[in-house]
């Protein structure tokens, strides 16, 4: 599902530039969060000073004189306090800042989501594509909160404390600057080794949990087909690699991560009490410095095992971020209009004018199809699985573009029509109605605010929806579920009829149900199209040849072409495919 | 805690890995004190000017020495605890992988698959969260801080220890309340969360909607005031998790200042040493995870708990439908008697079949018509013994189907369902599922026979193709024929088609039912179906209604009954009757 990409060093910068560049509509919220940050950090180096100052001037030769004694408490607990209050907006700020800049690049993923054309959806699964705009971007937002926070503190930790240091001990603190190095070193080759292992555990969970959704899916399959143990066995090893990863992942994270730099600190600890030690043997070292240094040294490594903690997220989020990055750029756009804004569809004539079309630019599913539905009249598509009539209907919703040939309404090309007017006059009915969470009336209207309740009701009616819309409790406010499922696929049909309908469109476009209509909703739903037809050219695609008969013109297709077009009576007169295909509709009527 | 005691069984098992973790872990709890006592020491050594060069090294020795054991403790615990908790975490999940093969289909009617994908990944993670950082985060706490607070206490002054811990159960308390705002919290922005999942998943889906409509603009707009609730929601949760760090530090400013305030005093008054005093603010230092961790343990254990009791739920479900003792093991063969008084599906409290009998021949072919919900698939689901807990017998070869072992009596039936769930592999794999190891010719005949190889044929990859999220998106009805496939690869002895041609063209039905009757000479099968041209050549049909039988017969004979049968066959074929009248056939 979550296929890992291999990023090299140089996409991986890229990447991270992209998505520092979101930082840029918030600057001044990341400059505050920043200042606040260097308080924090200023406070926590600056606290230790303090009280080395308290116990060289004042514990160690046992003097304490009121007011100075009151001066440096003061001191120490306003400066506690500062940090306390700057730190709690600070973390505020931060989160702040990622979740806004989170929200914007959902937002703009979202944007390009619905820019995208069909082909891109078609191609592209469903769960892929909401993964990228909510879990990925999820992983994104660890990057400003806790990456970001993290690094930064421990570049200003590492300076403050630096500068501490200076001013402790220039010599020693100079020793020290080795340590850098040292850290840099140890940072990139855990990055280095632990971006492998990473990507190789997150792989094996996400392979994992495939196994098992996919399994609870299909267990009916399994169990009917007695493939548990296989799939077990499946599973298990599944499960025994990802246990492996991980434990190869805690071993190397121990040997490395924690204890390793817990160790570096002993060994620096080691150092600066033996040249302390070493160095009052000849001459007075103040006490206060020993313990500032030493309380300065933790503070050191605690920036540098956070660092290090926090690797993988990085690492997470720099693929989450080259993923939606990919979205973002994805060129299948949908088609583009020319946007001659007052062009209005007036009459509804619709001509097809030798259009060629492929999806893959290898084979042609329409091949030079030519033909014309007077305003008001109907046309319909018959044909086998495959014969190229959804295609049609894909180029005239405008879901896919067009190269060759032309396609007409009212004599002016689809594409010179604004999307706003080709989707106002053009209402097409899908095969499968598609249910939004809500109610019904939130169905029929979806985001039209222009539509009136009574709008909503007429539409309703028009398409003898409302006899059994009338029949809940709530009627029009009944709930809609997740995909409609409480609703059988007659009254779903029919919701979908009445939301066209409410649209009042010149053109309609019907791609008429195929399958799990009991006979008697068939018949009312037959009703309402026939209703529905009235007045509006329409172009129907037929799976059952009873429902298009009173077509004015009906187009055979076959492979991509119009093999036979005519009225019903025309085309079984002629005793050719569409003969062939009633024949094999009807019969049984012979039988009788 | 009580997660702790039922995960007893895991850690007797694990016993040996734990105790040496937890060893380890107290180990270099001890260790870690040396370094605050040899620096203060050598503060005390300095101030007093009786440091020598050989008391240094000697010291430096003990401290790197020290050092060297705390990195292989380190690295010890966590091997052994974090490692245990992964290996906890896989043998839940093997455990509910089987468990969840055993449970019969009304388990899966009363749950949804994502919420026992919840189970089997966040509630496990929650449960390895107890046996790895649980354990690590009590085991650790109570060692560490006892041992700081000990030495704290034995070695500088228990009363400058008593003074300096006076604020500390003010902490534990804050924080652990902090936690339970925040969890609350947390759930709610959780579900912001997955409210925007939903509205994506749906707007993805509707997208042909959407675009017909020319509602994009719109959608956005409800999108983006969803993604601002995620962030109102996570800035509530943000509100309490920023109070932890600041709340921790100025408590310790507190036991720091009081510390100082009385060690000074101390130190005047000639109980103390600078030397102690400046040890003594180390280990102060030291106690603030400890301290901070009991707060963190509540919270893991807590969730551990209720995770681990749904997980304890789950597994304790019992497999509804088992193996009689004795339980023949022979595949059944013969005619198939159905003499149900009535049926009821769980859950329901209406039943589902009543009264229904018929005789099915070996070798012939039984067709079922019906609305949706009149009991076609019920019928199938009993004879699959998906179900039991019907009154009457339903019988195999004369044996009651539920004396056979359920493994035989499945190999027996070959089952085409109404929803054609295929795995994500390649088309081949799929149409082989029952066998993986057979022939790609054999792959290749029942493809034939399901009319879906010419199909399979067009794809770059032909049988290798791959199916599902990462393969192809095939349609409706190139999914019913690949799972016709795979039921037909394994040539079974029974054969239920569950309205599985309703998404396929006429001309396809009638070629596969074709070979279906070629293929199948001698062997048994079951159609149901919406459409009479599914059934119409069967041996024998009948016509279900709201459960029961309603008509039984041939299709001819069912023709003349002039009933039910006869007004569906009328109903279906009624436009074209009416349109025709006498025009179309000269």
């Amino acid at each position: 599902m979550n296929k890992q990409v291999n990023l090299s060093a140089k996409d991986q910068l890229k990447t991270f530039m992209r998505l520092a560049r979101y930082v840029l509509p918030f600057k001044r919220s990341a400059f505050i969060a920043m200042v606040l940050l260097m308080i924090t950090v200023a406070a926590t180096v600056v606290g230790p000073l303090i009280i080395q100052m308290f116990i060289d001037d004042h514990v160690v030769p046992r003097e304490f004189p009121a007011r100075q004694v009151w001066i440096i408490a003061i001191a120490y607990v306003g400066l506690q306090l500062v940090n306390v209050i700057a730190l709690y907006f600070e973390t505020l700020r931060f989160q702040e800042l990622a979740l806004s800049i989170i929200q914007q690049l959902r937002i703009d993923v979202f944007t390009k989501v619905q820019k995208l054309g069909l082909r891109y959806f078609d191609q592209t699964p469903a769960g892929g594509i909401v993964s990228r705009v909510t879990n990925d971007t999820e992983s994104i937002k660890e990057m400003f909160d806790n990456v970001a926070v993290t690094f930064l503190q421990a570049i200003f930790g590492l300076i403050g404390v630096y500068i501490a240091l200076f001013s402790l001990d220039a010599r020693l603190a100079v020793y020290t600057l080795v340590l850098l190095p040292l850290f840099l070193v140890i940072v990139s080759v855990y990055r280095y080794y632990s971006a492998d292992f990473y990507q190789d555990i997150r792989e094996r969970l996400s392979q994992l949990n495939a196994k098992i959704s996919e399994s609870l899916s299909g267990m009916g399959m399994i169990q009917a087909f007695r493939q548990e143990k296989r799939l077990s066995d499946e599973f298990i090893k599944v499960n025994e690699g990802h246990y492996r990863a991980g434990m190869r992942n805690i071993k190397f994270d121990s040997l490395l991560l924690g204890p390793f730099i817990d160790l570096l600190y002993t060994a620096t600890v080691i150092a600066a009490l033996s040249y302390f030690g070493v160095t009052s043997l000849t001459t007075a070292v103040d006490v206060g410095i020993i313990y500032a240094f030493t309380a300065l040294l933790t503070r050191l490594f605690q920036p540098v095992q956070q660092v290090m903690q926090r690797m993988s997220m990085f690492q997470q989020a720099i693929v989450s971020a080259s993923r939606v990055f990919a979205l973002i750029d994805d060129p299948r756009m949908e088609p583009v209009q020319t946007a001659q804004v007052d062009k209005k569809i007036t009459e509804g004539k619709i001509e097809f004018r030798n259009v060629t079309f492929s999806y893959d630019g290898k084979n042609d599913v329409l091949k030079d199809i030519s033909f014309t539905a007077n305003a008001g009249e109907t046309v319909a598509l018959v044909g086998h699985t495959g014969s190229g009539k959804s295609s049609i209907i894909n180029l005239f919703m405008r879901f896919y573009e067009y190269e060759q040939g032309e396609i007409l309404i009212d004599g002016v090309s689809l594409k010179d029509y604004s999307m706003e007017e080709l989707r106002m006059k053009v209402g097409l009915v899908l095969q499968d109605p598609f249910m939004f969470y809500g109610d019904i009336t939130s169905n029929i209207r979806l985001h039209n605010s222009a539509l009136t309740d009574q709008d909503v009701r007429e539409a309703a009616e028009f398409v003898q929806a409302d006899r059994f819309i009338e029949e809940f409790p709530e009627g029009y406010q009944h709930k809609v579920s997740e995909r409609g499922s409480t609703f059988s696929s007659g009254q779903r049909q029919l919701i979908a009829f009445a939301r066209t309908m409410a649209m009042q469109p010149k053109i309609l476009v019907l791609d008429e149900a195929t399958a799990n209509i009991d006979t008697e909703t068939e018949v009312a739903i037959q009703a309402s199209l026939a209703k529905m037809r009235e007045g509006r050219t329409t172009i129907a695609i037929a799976h059952r040849l009873s429902t298009v008969q009173d077509a004015e013109l009906i187009l055979v297709l076959h492979h991509g072409e119009i093999v036979e077009k005519g009225t019903h009576h025309e085309l079984l007169a002629r005793k050719g495919l569409y003969y062939t295909m009633y024949e094999l509709q009807n019969g049984e009527q012979e039988n009788i | 805690m009580k997660v702790l005691v039922d995960l007893g069984w895991f850690f007797k098992e694990r016993k040996k890995q734990y105790i040496i973790g937890v060893t380890a872990l107290m180990l270099v709890a001890m260790l870690q004190l040396a370094p605050p006592k040899i620096i203060g020491m050598i503060v005390d050594a300095v101030a007093e000017g009786t440091l020598t060069a050989d008391m240094l090294k000697q010291w430096m020795i003990i401290l790197a020495a020290a050092g060297i054991l705390m990195y292989l403790g380190r690295y010890l615990w966590r091997v052994m605890i974090f490692g245990s908790a992964v290996y906890l975490a896989r043998t839940m999940r093997e455990r509910l992988f089987q468990h969840f093969t055993r449970m019969s289909p009304s388990f899966y009617q009363r749950r949804r698959v994502g919420d026992l994908m919840a189970h089997a990944t966040n509630d496990i993670s929650a449960v390895q969260q107890t046996a790895g950082m649980g354990i690590l985060t009590l085991a650790d706490s109570v060692s560490t801080g006892g041992f700081v607070i000990l030495t704290m206490a034995l070695t500088i002054s228990w009363k400058l220890t008593l003074i300096a811990l006076i604020p500390i159960p003010l902490m534990v308390i804050l924080t652990s309340y902090y936690g339970r705002l925040l969890r609350r919290r947390f759930m709610v922005a959780q579900e912001a969360f997955s409210d925007l999942n939903d509205k994506t998943q749906e707007s993805i889906s509707g997208i042909k909607v959407l675009k017909t409509f020319g509602q994009q603009k719109e959608d956005i707009e409800a999108f983006t005031e969803r993604s601002e609730t995620v962030v109102q929601k996570n800035m509530r949760v943000a509100k309490i998790d920023a109070l932890f760090d600041p709340t921790i530090a100025l408590i310790f400013t507190v036991s720091y200042i009081l510390a100082f305030v009385f060690g000074t005093r101390f130190i005047i008054a000639g109980e103390l040493k600078i030397g102690e005093l400046i040890a003594f603010i180390s280990y102060l230092g030291l106690l603030t995870w400890p301290m901070f961790a009991i707060g963190f343990l509540f919270n893991i254990v807590e969730r551990g708990n209720a995770s681990y009791s749904r997980i304890q739920d789950l597994l304790s479900v019992e497999q509804e439908i088992q193996d009689r003792p004795g339980a023949i093991g022979e595949l059944p063969q013969g005619d198939i008697v159905f003499n149900i008084g009535s049926f009821t599906f769980p859950d329901d409290t209406e039943s589902s079949l009543r009264d229904i009998h018929f005789t099915l021949k070996k070798g012939e072919t039984l067709g079922i018509v019906g609305r949706t919900g009149s009991g076609k698939t019920a019928i199938l689901k009993l004879l699959m013994r998906e179900f039991e807990g019907y009154t009457g017998t339903i019988t195999y070869g004369g044996i009651p189907i539920t004396r056979y072992k359920k493994e035989n009596l499945r190999q027996a039936i070959g089952y085409v369902p109404q929803d054609h769930f295929l795995f994500s592999t390649t088309l081949g794999e799929n149409i082989a599922f029952t066998n993986p190891a057979i022939d790609q010719e054999e792959i290749v005949a029942a493809a034939k026979a399901a009319h879906i190889h010419e199909d399979i044929l067009t794809f770059a990859d032909g049988y290798e193709t791959m199916v599902g999220e990462r393969g192809v998106s095939l349609s409706g009805g190139q999914r019913q024929r690949v799972s016709i496939a795979r039921a037909l690869l394994m040539n079974p002895e029974l054969l239920l088609l569950d309205d599985s041609l309703s998404a396929v063209d006429a001309r396809t039905e009638e070629a596969i039912l074709h070979s279906l009757k070629e293929q199948r000479t001698g062997k048994t099968t079951v159609i149901t179906s919406h459409r009479l041209s599914a059934i119409q050549h069967a041996h024998q049909i009948i016509v279900m209604e709201e459960g029961k039988v309603v008509e039984i017969g041939d299709h001819q004979s069912l023709l003349q009954k002039q009933g039910i049968y006869k007004e569906m066959y009328d109903l279906q074929q009624l436009e074209s009757i009416v349109e025709q009248g006498g025009e179309t056939y000269e």
